[in-house]
């Protein structure tokens, strides 16, 4: 697995990459039968499927990945590097965003593509 | 010229060259600040 | 969060979407209106190294936030072609940029030159004042309304002006009431 298709405003896993440059396949959440630390498990490789639009095509790059992505709040102000993501294995929910030290509840995502992952207001620094 | 004059050479196009586009893209790319014209 | 940024601070920032995470373009041009003190709209570069002049315009209206770092837009349909916005941002009068302008008083003292415009940022684009480069050397600010015209490569303002020529930023904001009150203005 190389990469996660993430949609922020519904904060969960639309699907996974698997493998990487032209081979690069992409697995709906929903067909997943099973998600661990060092593989994901899929019923039959039927549900492997190439990128299908251009927002697919950039996941499978990993230029949509979350982790490591700038963290920019809604205000215009960046608020580091999003380190890592926690989220439900079996819903895809995304639950937790830590950037640096700071754990930050999933909802405060607003969007998330190329540049940056945009957070709301309330993650807003102190000037 | 020998070698070393060449290579010279190549290395002052080169410098000019560069600045040469770093000028042209600051003219296409600057900005200002400007203030519209108000009625009052 | 608002904070006091200059408007060559501002240029050069990218514009992002909230909802696309996307830096669609960077900023060129600072418009703003000096009579009612406040950021109209900035005009674009597309993004990249090698890349030129975007034709699209942003409105004041349509910005959501500007920070430190990026200027904010909920998504790419805030950015427009110039015949969508107003004329002002649209096709803005590029002869009337004010860096550099001398600083004359009405009565004909000059207190500088414009080395920047001072805006209070946020959700809104407010102008504080000018930067100026004194004539004696050294920086100073003066607050907004600062001037009663632009009019080729200089800025003229009331003659009391000379009398709030301030240090630092912070002396500027702590002026800028009586300034006001002085000019009869609030």
């Amino acid at each position: 697995m190389s990469h996660l298709l993430v949609d922020a405003q519904q904060r969960r896993i639309d699907a996974v990459v698997v493998g990487r440059g032209k081979k690069a396949q992409l697995v709906d959440w929903a067909q997943l039968s099973g998600f661990g630390p060092d593989a994901v498990m899929v019923v039959d490789e039927g549900v492997l499927r190439p990128p299908a639009d251009d927002r697919e095509r950039a996941a499978a790059e990993g230029k949509l990945e979350l982790v490591g992505k700038r963290a920019l709040s809604e205000g215009g102000n960046e608020l580091g590097e999003l380190d890592d993501v926690t989220f439900d294995a079996d819903s895809g929910v995304l639950e937790e965003l830590l950037i640096g030290v700071r754990r930050v509840p999933a909802g405060s995502l607003l969007g998330s593509g190329s540049y940056a992952a945009i957070l709301d207001q309330s993650q807003e620094p102190s000037p | 010229m020998g070698v070393v004059g060449w290579l010279i050479l190549v290395v002052i196009v080169v410098a000019v060259a560069v600045v040469a586009f770093l000028a042209i893209r600051r003219r296409r790319r600057g900005g200002g600040v400007i203030a519209t014209k108000d009625k009052r | 969060m608002r904070l006091l940024m200059t408007a060559t601070q501002i240029r050069g920032l990218p514009v992002v979407t909230v909802r696309g995470g996307e830096d669609v373009a960077e900023v060129r041009d600072v418009i703003y209106s000096p009579g009612a003190g406040r950021l109209v709209g900035l005009t674009l570069n597309k993004r990249g190294f090698f890349a030129g002049r975007s034709r699209d315009v942003l409105s004041a209206e349509a910005i959501h936030a500007v920070g430190q770092h990026a200027v904010m837009v909920l998504d790419e349909s805030s950015i427009v072609t110039p015949e969508d916005a107003s004329d002002e941002v649209g096709h803005p009068a590029t002869e009337r940029n004010v860096l550099g302008d001398d600083v004359l008083t009405e009565g004909g003292s000059s207190l500088g030159k414009v080395a920047d415009l001072v805006l209070l940022v946020g959700s809104s684009g407010e102008v504080v004042g000018y930067q100026i480069d004194k004539a004696g050397g050294g920086r100073g600010y003066i607050p907004l309304p600062a001037q009663l015209s632009v009019s080729g490569d200089a800025l003229v303002v009331p003659n009391i002006t000379e009398e709030f020529v301030q240090d630092d930023l912070v002396g500027l904001g702590a002026s800028v009431d009586e300034f006001r009150a002085r000019l009869g203005l609030s």
